[in-house]
């Protein structure tokens, strides 16, 4: 994935909506499957819906639930700014 | 007996229908990862099945050695013939989070031949709003149950029971093997169609949360929301529960008044006297303390308000290791460790749990406050500067509160930066639950529960060193002189330590008894310069002291020293009990006596080479 068609997740800005591609390999394991259990996988729809100043935790929408995710977490997560796409099954892999 | 397995996401509503089903008092709030233990219990209107409520977490596959217990103890119940059924709970409001790990629960359940029922909680919330799950339609794509219900109300309660009655009397079937085989990725992508499928449409739930967060997360207004909430919670711990300690102590006092001339023997009447109402009276008086402010934090943590707390704490608490989470339990520790340790309860990274239980017995907890009245009277001009506006005594007032606050953010910045481990840390990732009206029973019976813990747990050790204090204080000259008791004589074996700070026998006695609380130390110089009530009339004490032999230098010393050393017997006890680790505490006792000691020295000499 060429990074510099690519932004990160803590680079939104209150109101932006953008597709999650994928996360950098600096991320832990852990922090990466955590995420993913949270809905943020790759091909996912997120929006930033409040980026408090001096630097606080960023509010993100993921489906429906809301998270807050700090910069040690969301500077990881690399995303493609996009339009909001509500109500769509994402394209992925189920076991049916 | 056969079992029932509770289970589900934090923050899902399982607590509150286990206490429905039950009848039992577990701690339920609208804030993740508040049930930390198993909790057991018979199902009322079902006696023969017990009911066994998992912590919550957010995935099968652990990611800290806490969830690891967690998913370990599933697994074994899994495995235990006595459990008929599995109950996965889920938040029907945010279905796509809860589907993961429901199909995770399911794809285990099978491998061990156990049947799961779903649970969609918080049906009327979706009902409120017109909306609707498609109940059948998912049970159809799970192969499973799927009851709809309100926790909250008990809407669909009845037809849980006689689900569960029905399954009782039954021989359990094992369920289609489906997703025995199945990998997390492909659950996590089936998670996501499912609940798109089937689940409630539209996005008005979290548009209405969203609303309330512009507000309260808005830098200016969210700013000043913050700082009302927190003076609220800080009038909530030092005034509205005065009125209720200074009845607890009244009451004491009045029931020592009553009872103790009463008792013919001299030694058991002291005993009775000093021991079992003073020193067991001195730790009552905190009940109402931490009942009014468990109440307080209840009501923040339901109506969704704390985790939007721990966001705006998190960034200045990080750059000392710590968590936004770590902010309320060191808040409460301003006015008693006691509530702080047990708040943080709440913060689901063990290190950074960890790391705020050091900072909380730095905090300057109201039980300081007599020390440092006495102290700053005693060395410290009553003059002001600055055309009055700014007094001496006042600035060393604050002055030694910000120095404890800051040795505090000192210890978990170095421990933090010096000991990494992330194999016990967490990301900061915090789920925001919706706002809501806070429940007034439970937040009561939570708060009742936690202060009687607090008697139960913390009443044992405290009593214990309570007694032995007063057997080493007493004896062998039956209180007539505490200099020549055996705490006295301890007093001048020890002479030598306090000494360099340039304190004497005196003084190392009244550190020693501080060690039951902290303002014991006020009553104790009391005792040993002969003057009666000293902690209530200080005046004729500062007088006594000024005009002893102790220099300023050792007044500051000993300001240093209490800031930082950790002498209170009960909450090293609750810390003990709290982070399950007798060694934890006894650690931190001796760390804080040793740092207290030598920044006790350091500022001895310092203000003496000034003086």
């Amino acid at each position: 994935m060429p990074h510099d068609m690519t932004i990160s997740l803590w680079s939104l800005r209150a109101g932006d909506w953008c597709e999650i591609l994928g996360f950098d390999d600096a991320l832990e394991d852990k922090y990466r499957v955590r995420l993913m259990e949270f809905g943020f996988h790759p091909g996912e729809m997120v929006a930033c819906l409040q980026a408090p100043a001096f630097g606080a935790p960023k509010v993100y929408r993921v489906s429906n639930t809301i998270y807050s995710l700090d910069d040690e977490v969301a500077s990881h997560v690399r995303v493609r700014p996009g339009q909001e796409r509500s109500g769509q099954e994402r394209p992925g892999q189920v076991y049916e | 007996m056969s079992k029932v397995i509770l289970i589900g996401s934090p923050n899902s509503g399982k607590s509150l229908l286990f206490n429905r089903l039950t009848g039992l008092h577990q701690k339920v709030a609208n804030f993740p990862g508040i049930t930390v233990d198993v909790g057991i219990g018979r199902i009322q209107s079902l006696p023969d099945l017990q009911l066994v409520d998992f912590p919550g977490t957010y995935s099968l596959q652990a990611i800290s050695a806490e969830e690891r217990v967690a998913v370990e103890q599933f697994e074994r119940a899994l495995a235990d013939p006595e459990v008929c059924q599995v109950l996965c709970i889920i938040d029907a409001t945010r279905l796509e989070k809860s589907l993961y790990f429901t199909l995770q629960v399911i794809r285990d359940c099978e491998r061990h031949g156990k049947r799961v029922t779903v649970l969609a909680n918080m049906i009327d919330v979706l009902a409120a709003h017109d909306l609707t799950l498609d109940v059948d339609g998912l049970a159809t794509a799970l192969h499973t149950t799927v009851l709809p219900l309100s926790a909250r109300k008990g809407q669909g309660v009845d037809a849980l029971l006689a689900h569960l009655r029905e399954g009782a009397s039954r021989t359990a079937a094992a369920p289609r093997a489906h997703l025995v085989d199945t990998p997390d990725v492909l659950l996590r992508g089936t998670a996501h169609q499912l609940a798109h499928r089937y689940g409630p449409q539209g996005d008005i739930l979290v548009r209405s949360q969203t609303r309330l967060d512009a507000f309260f997360l808005h830098s200016l207004t969210g700013g000043v929301a913050f700082f009302a909430i927190m003076y609220l919670l800080f009038q909530s711990i030092f005034t509205w529960s005065a009125p209720a300690m200074d009845a607890v102590e009244a009451i004491l006092g009045g029931l020592a008044n009553l009872l103790v001339p009463m008792i013919g023997n001299r030694v058991v009447q002291d005993f009775t006297a000093d021991a079992l109402f003073g020193g067991i009276g001195a730790f009552l008086v905190f009940v109402p303390q931490i009942f009014v402010l468990t109440f307080v934090i209840g009501l923040l943590e339901d109506s969704g308000y704390m985790a939007r707390a721990a966001l705006i704490c998190h960034k200045p608490l990080r750059l000392f290791g710590l968590t936004g989470k770590s902010f309320i339990p060191m808040l409460s520790g301003v006015a008693c460790a006691i509530p702080g340790i047990y708040a943080a309860r709440a913060i689901d990274s063990p290190r950074k749990r960890l790391l705020t239980y050091m900072a909380i017995p730095l905090m300057p907890c109201s039980a300081r406050l007599p020390v440092y009245t006495l102290l700053i009277a005693a060395f410290i001009p009553s003059g002001t500067a600055l055309g009055g506006l700014v007094g001496w005594q006042g600035l060393a007032m604050f002055g030694i509160y910000f120095f404890g606050m800051f040795c505090g953010l000192l210890v978990t910045g170095l421990v933090s930066r010096t000991s990494a481990d992330h194999y016990t840390d967490l990301p900061f990732v915090l789920e925001l639950p919706p706002y809501r009206l806070p429940a007034l029973h439970p937040l009561l019976r939570n708060a009742w529960n936690r202060s009687r813990h607090f008697i139960t747990k913390a009443g044992k050790i405290i009593f214990t060193v309570t007694l032995v204090v007063w057997v080493l204080g007493y004896f062998p000259n039956f209180g007539a002189d505490l200099g020549q008791s055996w705490l006295g004589r301890l007093g001048h074996l020890v002479e030598p330590v306090f000494a360099p700070l340039g304190l004497d026998w005196r003084y190392g006695v009244a550190i020693f008894t501080s060690f039951l609380a902290r303002e014991v130390f006020v009553g104790t110089l009391g005792t040993i310069f002969g003057i009666e009530a000293a902690d209530e009339n200080m005046a004729p004490l500062v007088e006594h002291i000024q005009a002893s032999d102790m220099t300023i230098a050792s007044g500051l010393a000993l300001l240093v020293f209490f800031a930082i050393a950790l002498q209170c017997v009960s909450t090293v006890a609750i810390l003990a009990k709290e982070s399950e680790s007798t060694g934890l505490a006894v650690k931190m006792v001796v760390g804080y006596f040793a740092f207290a000691y030598a920044a006790a020295l350091l500022a001895y000499h310092l203000a003496a080479s000034f003086a």
